[in-house]
């Protein structure tokens, strides 16, 4: 039985650009997975029509999900595509898998499957996500940490602005000012931090702004798509309820 | 002329992993204007994928650790062929360089008693590299990036550097394209740092990422830099192999430790076949007294799929070589097959060995606790790079720096794991630090750098304007990345090195005629074509220093020299371009050491 694994990919030269969906078969292997199937198509970019086209465009790099790089909408979930297995991912149709591609659509389309995250970093650096130290001096041991803070800040830190929250979220648009799950998430990390907490109430006054952490509507599809499990809808909440108590005290003049 | 655009920095930093992000965070914090630019994106840099910790002799573990044992465990290491100033700064600076990571927000596992906690590592005579799990250089780049957004410092990501721009002898900027739109751009710079990483990408089977196409290298070579221990190339015996997209990932020896075997295509532990003269004491007779050494027994001897990894690793080529590999050109690492020796085998891997059954299990479909692994060798570091100044990290070419991976002198012959993202925090600091104070230095305004513009341009474009019915880039990457796997790789041998010379000649012409479709948008045939160039002199200069270097030691072996020879000891071999043009091999005297760092080397034994 001579299985084909066929690929559906959204081709787009760039934002605005027409858009066209070409159809690539690759053979069947085993223990195929996106990558290393569209690694197959870039040798020999001919759809199913016979067309010699342009391969598509696409990124990766470290291939063993760490580095969030090669994050795609695949059969109408966002995720890794080094990680998605044909056999898993898949749509078996007699002998033929079927696998569509797509970008995320949240960010800006740079051409095929590949976007611009330059927005996550504009986030982070919005809501202030790293501790204002600066210069080469002996600091000497950090202060001891409560294990529970130690815990969340840990499942926090392994966020690697891959986007796949950001594509998630029905919140986080185009059309709306929300500033999205991940950047919230590196709020608290940050808040949690014995020296970074100096800026808590910088970061909550950005996050109870218009675009904040209200803008979530607690649909909670963002810790469903993280690869890395990190407690997004806890840092919301959490966030949230900081933002709660930043502004009350802000009425009885206890905060600058 | 084609156009351009300008960018303007006192310093510029090419490379964002660990190295570079920690040089563009120094050079801000003195006061230069930085610029980074870098092929991947922010925060996905190779730095990432470093599981195993970074080295500094804290002494959280052990407070029997210093950074005299340190430096003497890294110069033992390196068979002595390091800086040893730069392998003293290291073990001095590295503590230092950690607790500040700790300070900007790092994560690490703790002790009981909440201090960064240390574990052990070959090499090591302490318990020394700070961790977070097995995703430390994921915690490092996050920290360093987070760092970095937040210091006006210009990113440009998904930008290649193809030509350094000089003048005087200096460096003043660099010419490059962004990958995107393949849009020019010039940058102009007083000093410059090489952060780019490594040289993986000219073997086949690597476990570098795509970037490691030898950039910094080459561009530091063709400006006139001196590379340096450029023969010694780290491989790790069992990377895995299969499905394609996975190829060259490591597979932690940890898996032999616990009892996993090797064997060949006939079903065969091959590892008994060949066990050197020197470890025949120390090696199990057969594959019972293996087995119950890593189950613990102490009066039982190693079985030998835990010689020593140069070993394991030649074991595995001849059987591939030899023609009983696996489908895929490895050989099996089977360690489902303990089920015959406990109950609950499959429970027991997966606690053992969690990050390894779940490697298997996402990338490639694969139950270890059930099937064999396919693993080869796969090419990991580069201890040779630019030759550096141990203060400064400035290399013979004023205004140009380098540090991390795509620089000499730390590692001598042979690196010790975890010393690499202590080497990227300590000389990246100092990178920048001198980086920055070389340019504001600097007075008056850009030299003109037209012509130099002007050329790399053309030169840039001209592949496009070759007969269309030739070679392919891709094709010309792969037969070179081929031939130096099999013949420059972990076994060399005089005759096939000569080959791979003349091979390398062919290759070049190849690559010089290799036609590029299309335009420059995104043009993936088009970036292969720009690096080939860096990868064929790269190539050059691990081919000639391995020929130069007529005895084993560290990572280069050769088949016609197994032995050390006490002679070698005394040199490091340096290429650089001479004036004709061609690469030109100089043994260089390694630097002495001072009557301290031999008292410390004799005191730590």
């Amino acid at each position: 039985m001579a299985k084909t694994i066929r690929f559906r990919i959204k081709r787009q030269a760039g934002k605005g650009a027409p858009v066209r969906w070409d159809v690539f078969d690759v053979p069947y292997q085993d223990n195929a997975n996106v990558i290393s199937c569209l690694m197959e198509v870039r040798k020999n970019p001919v759809t199913t029509d016979g067309a010699a086209v342009e391969p598509p465009a696409w990124e990766a790099a470290c291939l063993e999900e760490v580095c969030g790089t090669c994050t795609m909408v695949i059969n109408g979930r966002v995720r890794q595509a080094c990680t998605a297995l044909v056999d898993e991912v898949g749509v078996q149709k007699g002998d033929v898998i079927e696998i569509s591609l797509e970008p995320m659509t949240k960010f800006p389309l740079v051409r095929d499957l590949i976007v611009d995250r330059a927005k996550m970093f504009e986030s982070l650096i919005q809501v202030k996500a790293w501790v204002p130290i600066d210069g080469s001096y002996d600091l000497g041991m950090a202060p001891a940490q409560d294990d529970e803070v130690r815990k969340l800040r840990y499942e926090l830190s392994r966020c690697m602005t891959c986007g796949c929250c950001m594509e998630a979220c029905p919140q986080y648009s185009d059309k709306s000012s929300f500033i999205g799950p991940a950047p919230i998430g590196q709020a608290l990390l940050f808040n949690l931090h014995p020296v970074g907490q100096t800026l808590q109430g910088e970061r909550l006054e950005t996050l109870s702004d218009e675009g904040g952490v209200t803008g979530c509507g607690n649909a909670q599809n963002c810790v469903k798509v993280c690869p890395n499990g990190v407690p997004l809808t806890q840092s919301i909440a959490e966030i949230n309820r900081q933002t709660t108590v930043h502004k009350f005290k802000k009425w009885f003049g206890l905060t600058a | 002329m084609a156009s351009y655009k300008t960018l303007e920095f006192d310093v510029l930093v090419i490379g964002a992993g660990g190295a570079g992000l920690r040089a563009a965070i120094e050079a801000s914090a003195a006061g230069a204007k930085v610029g980074v630019v870098s092929k991947s994106l922010l925060g996905k840099a190779h730095t990432v994928m470093a599981e195993g910790g970074v080295a500094a002799s804290i002494g959280n573990v052990d407070d029997r650790d210093n950074w005299r044992v340190h430096f003497s465990d890294t110069m033992r290491g390196g068979q002595y062929l390091n800086n040893p100033r730069m392998a003293e700064i290291h073990a001095k600076e590295a503590p230092a360089r950690v607790l500040e990571l700790e300070a900007w927000g790092a994560l690490f596992d703790r002790t009981k008693d909440g201090r960064i906690l240390q574990r052990n590592f070959g090499g090591h005579k302490f318990p020394r590299l700070a961790h977070v799990g097995d995703r430390t250089g994921l915690e490092m780049i996050r920290t360093l990036q987070d760092h970095a957004i937040h210091k006006q410092i210009d990113f440009h990501m998904e930008c290649t550097v193809v030509t350094l721009l000089k003048h005087d002898g200096r460096v003043t900027g660099a010419f490059g394209y962004y990958r995107e739109h393949g849009q020019f751009v010039v940058i102009r710079a007083n000093a410059i740092v090489l952060a780019t990483g490594g040289i993986g990408k000219s073997f086949s089977i690597t476990s570098n990422s795509w970037e490691y196409t030898a950039d910094g290298h080459a561009l530091a070579y063709r400006a006139g830099a001196d590379l340096m221990d450029m023969e010694f190339v780290q491989f790790h015996p069992t990377g895995m192999v299969w499905p394609p997209s996975v190829r060259g990932i490591l597979v932690t020896e940890g898996v032999r430790g616990e009892g996993g075997v090797l064997r060949n295509s006939q079903g065969k532990r091959f590892m008994f076949d060949d066990i050197p003269d020197l470890y025949k004491n120390q090696t199990a007779k057969d594959e019972e007294e293996g087995w119950r050494y890593v189950t613990g027994d102490k009066d039982a001897n190693r079985p030998p799929e835990l010689l020593t990894r140069d070993h394991v690793a030649r074991c595995i080529n001849r059987e591939v070589k030899e023609g009983r590999g696996s489908p895929h050109g490895g050989v099996y690492l089977d360690i489902a097959w303990i089920k015959e020796k406990i109950p609950n085998a499959q429970e027991h891997i997966k606690k053992k060995l969690p990050s390894m059954y779940h490697q298997f299990k996402e990338l490639a479909g694969v139950d270890i606790t059930t099937e064999a692994m396919e693993v080869g060798p796969t090419c990991h570091y580069v201890m040779g790079g630019v030759r550096v100044d141990a203060e400064t990290q400035m290399s013979t070419v004023p205004g140009l720096f380098a540090a991390g991976e795509c620089a000499a002198g730390l590692h001598g012959a042979n690196r010790l794991g975890g010393n690499s993202l202590s080497d990227l925090l300590v000389f990246g600091k100092r990178a920048g630090e001198h980086a920055a104070a070389f340019a504001l230095g600097q007075t008056g305004p850009f030299p003109d750098a037209n012509a130099q513009v002007a050329d790399a341009a053309a030169w840039a474009e001209e592949p496009f304007a070759r007969d269309q019915n030739g070679d392919n880039p891709f094709r010309v990457q792969h037969d070179l990345q081929a031939m130096m796997h099999a013949k420059v790789g972990i076994v060399r041998i005089d005759s096939e090195m000569r080959e791979a010379l003349d091979d390398l000649k062919s290759l070049g012409e190849r690559s010089l005629a290799a036609p590029v479709s299309g335009n420059r948008d995104f043009n993936p045939g088009w970036h292969t074509a720009m690096d080939m160039r860096n990868m064929l002199t790269v190539a050059e200069a691990v081919t000639l220093a391995a020929v130069e270097r007529q005895e084993s030691r560290g990572a280069h072996f050769r088949d016609d020299f197994p032995a050390k020879d006490p002679e070698a000891a005394k040199f490091n071999i340096v290429l650089r371009q001479g004036s004709d043009g061609a690469m030109q091999v100089v043994r260089t005297p390694v630097v002495a050491r001072t009557d301290e760092q031999d008292a410390v080397i004799k005191e730590m034994g």
